[in-house]
C-alpha cells in the first residue's frame, strides 16, 4: 500500500476519530465492544479510502461507512443483545421509580436509546449530531418523509418515557 | 426545556470524555484483518461454489459406463456440457454482485446488494438440487423400466438373488439418501442464516416495511 496514502488517512481519521467512537457508543454497551467495533470500522474506511473522491465532506462519508459498519457489516456474537420492541421498553422503564432530575432523565433516555433497534437508533444517533432530514434520508437511504415519520415516533415515545 | 434538548446537549458534552487513539494504534488497527459479514459471506460462498462443482467431478468413470448400456451416455455427457456453462454464467453474476457491495453508499442500498450477493449463491444451490432430483428422476426411470439390464449391470457376477427384493431395496435407499441429504442441506441452510444473515434481513425488513 501507499505509505503517502496510509499517512493521510491516518492524519484525516485521527482528526475525526470522535465520529466512529460516537457511533460504538450508540451501537456497544461495554468497552471491549466498543473497541472491536472501532477496529472494524477502522478497517473498513481505510479498505474504502482509495476510492474516495472527496465529492461528499469527509466526515459525512465517515458517518455512512460508520453506520453501516455498525448496522450491516459487523458480526459479534457478544454485541447482539436481543433488540425489544419499543413499548415493552417503554412498559419497563415506566414500572420502575421514576425520579425526575434530570440526570435520571438522561439515564433514562440513554438506556431506551440502547433498547433500540439497529435502525432506529442510526436514527437518533444522526438527529444528537445536528444532521438534517435531507442528509438522514441519504445515509440511510430511505425517504425525507419516512425519515421524518419514523423519527417522529421515537422522540415522541422518548418524551413519553419521561412524562408518563 | 424540552427533554430532547437536555439529551442533545449532553451528548456534545461527551465529546471531551471520548477516548483518543493515537497515531500508532490506528496503523496498527487499519493493519489487522476485517471480519466483516460480507468477508464471510463471500468465504462461504467461494466453498460452496467448490463443493456443488466438486461433487460432478466425484462421479467415478464406472457409472458412466452403467449408463452406457441403457444408451444413456450421450445424454450425460450432454447435461454435464450444459451444466458447465449454467455454473460459469453463476459464478459470473455472483462476482458481478460481490463487487458491486460499496459500503460507502447509503445504508438500504447496502443491505440490499449483500442480499443479492448471497441470493444468487443460494439459487445455485437450488439449481443443483433440483438438477440432481431431476436427474435421478430420469435415470431411474429410463434403468427401472428395462430391470433385465439394471440387473445386470449392477451384478455383474450373475450372483442368484431376488430381481424384485433387488430393486426395491435400490429405490428405498436412493430414496432414503435423497431425503437425508436434502434434510442436511436445510440444516445447513438455517445455520448459515442464523449466523450470518438474521440481523441483516431483520433490519432491512424493517426499512422495506418503512417504504410501503
Amino acid at each position: 500500500m501507499n505509505k503517502e496514502l496510509e499517512h493521510k488517512f491516518i492524519s484525516e481519521f485521527q482528526e475525526n476519530q470522535n465520529i466512529v467512537h460516537k457511533v460504538c457508543r450508540i451501537y456497544t454497551s461495554d468497552q471491549e465492544s466498543h473497541n472491536d467495533l472501532f477496529q472494524e470500522i477502522t478497517i473498513q474506511l481505510w479498505n474504502a479510502y482509495p476510492k474516495f473522491r472527496g465529492d461528499s465532506k469527509l466526515s459525512t462519508w465517515m458517518y455512512r461507512i460508520g453506520l453501516n459498519t455498525a448496522i450491516t457489516l459487523y458480526r459479534k456474537s457478544k454485541r447482539s443483545v436481543p433488540t425489544q420492541d419499543f413499548d415493552t421498553v417503554l412498559h419497563k422503564i415506566e414500572a420502575t421509580d421514576y425520579d425526575n432530575t434530570e440526570d435520571e432523565q438522561l439515564k433514562l433516555m440513554y438506556k431506551a436509546i440502547h433498547q433500540l433497534s439497529d435502525i432506529d437508533k442510526a436514527l437518533i444517533f444522526l438527529y444528537l449530531e445536528d444532521k438534517n432530514y435531507s442528509e438522514i434520508s441519504e445515509t440511510i437511504g430511505i425517504s425525507e418523509v419516512n425519515a421524518r415519520v419514523k423519527m417522529n415516533r421515537i422522540k415522541t415515545r422518548l418524551k413519553t418515557i419521561l412524562n408518563p | 426545556m424540552d427533554e430532547l434538548d437536555i439529551l442533545k446537549r449532553d451528548w456534545k458534552k461527551q465529546e471531551a470524555t471520548l477516548p483518543k487513539i493515537s497515531y500508532d494504534d490506528i496503523y496498527k488497527m487499519i493493519h489487522k484483518k476485517s471480519s466483516s459479514i460480507v468477508k464471510w459471506i463471500l468465504i462461504i460462498s467461494i466453498a460452496e461454489l467448490l463443493f456443488w462443482t466438486g461433487l460432478n467431478l466425484l462421479i467415478p468413470d464406472s457409472y458412466l459406463e452403467i449408463y452406457e448400456k441403457f444408451n444413456l451416455k450421450t445424454f450425460l455427457l450432454a447435461t454435464q456440457f450444459i451444466h458447465y456453462i449454467i455454473v460459469i454464467v453463476f459464478i459470473y453474476f455472483f462476482y458481478k454482485n460481490y463487487k458491486a457491495i460499496c459500503v460507502s453508499e447509503n445504508t438500504n442500498l447496502l443491505m440490499k446488494k449483500i442480499i443479492k450477493t448471497r441470493k444468487t449463491v443460494n439459487y445455485y444451490v437450488y439449481y443443483n438440487i433440483i438438477v440432481y432430483v431431476l436427474l435421478s428422476i430420469i435415470l431411474n426411470i429410463v434403468m427401472f423400466s428395462n430391470p433385465e439390464t439394471l440387473i445386470e449391470a449392477l451384478n455383474p457376477g450373475n450372483l442368484n438373488i431376488d430381481g424384485d427384493k433387488f430393486l426395491n431395496i435400490m429405490l428405498i435407499v436412493q430414496v432414503v439418501t435423497l431425503i437425508v441429504m436434502l434434510g442436511l442441506l436445510c440444516l445447513y441452510y438455517r445455520i448459515i442464516y442464523g449466523i450470518f444473515l438474521r440481523r441483516l434481513s431483520k433490519n432491512y425488513k424493517e426499512l422495506a416495511s418503512l417504504e410501503h
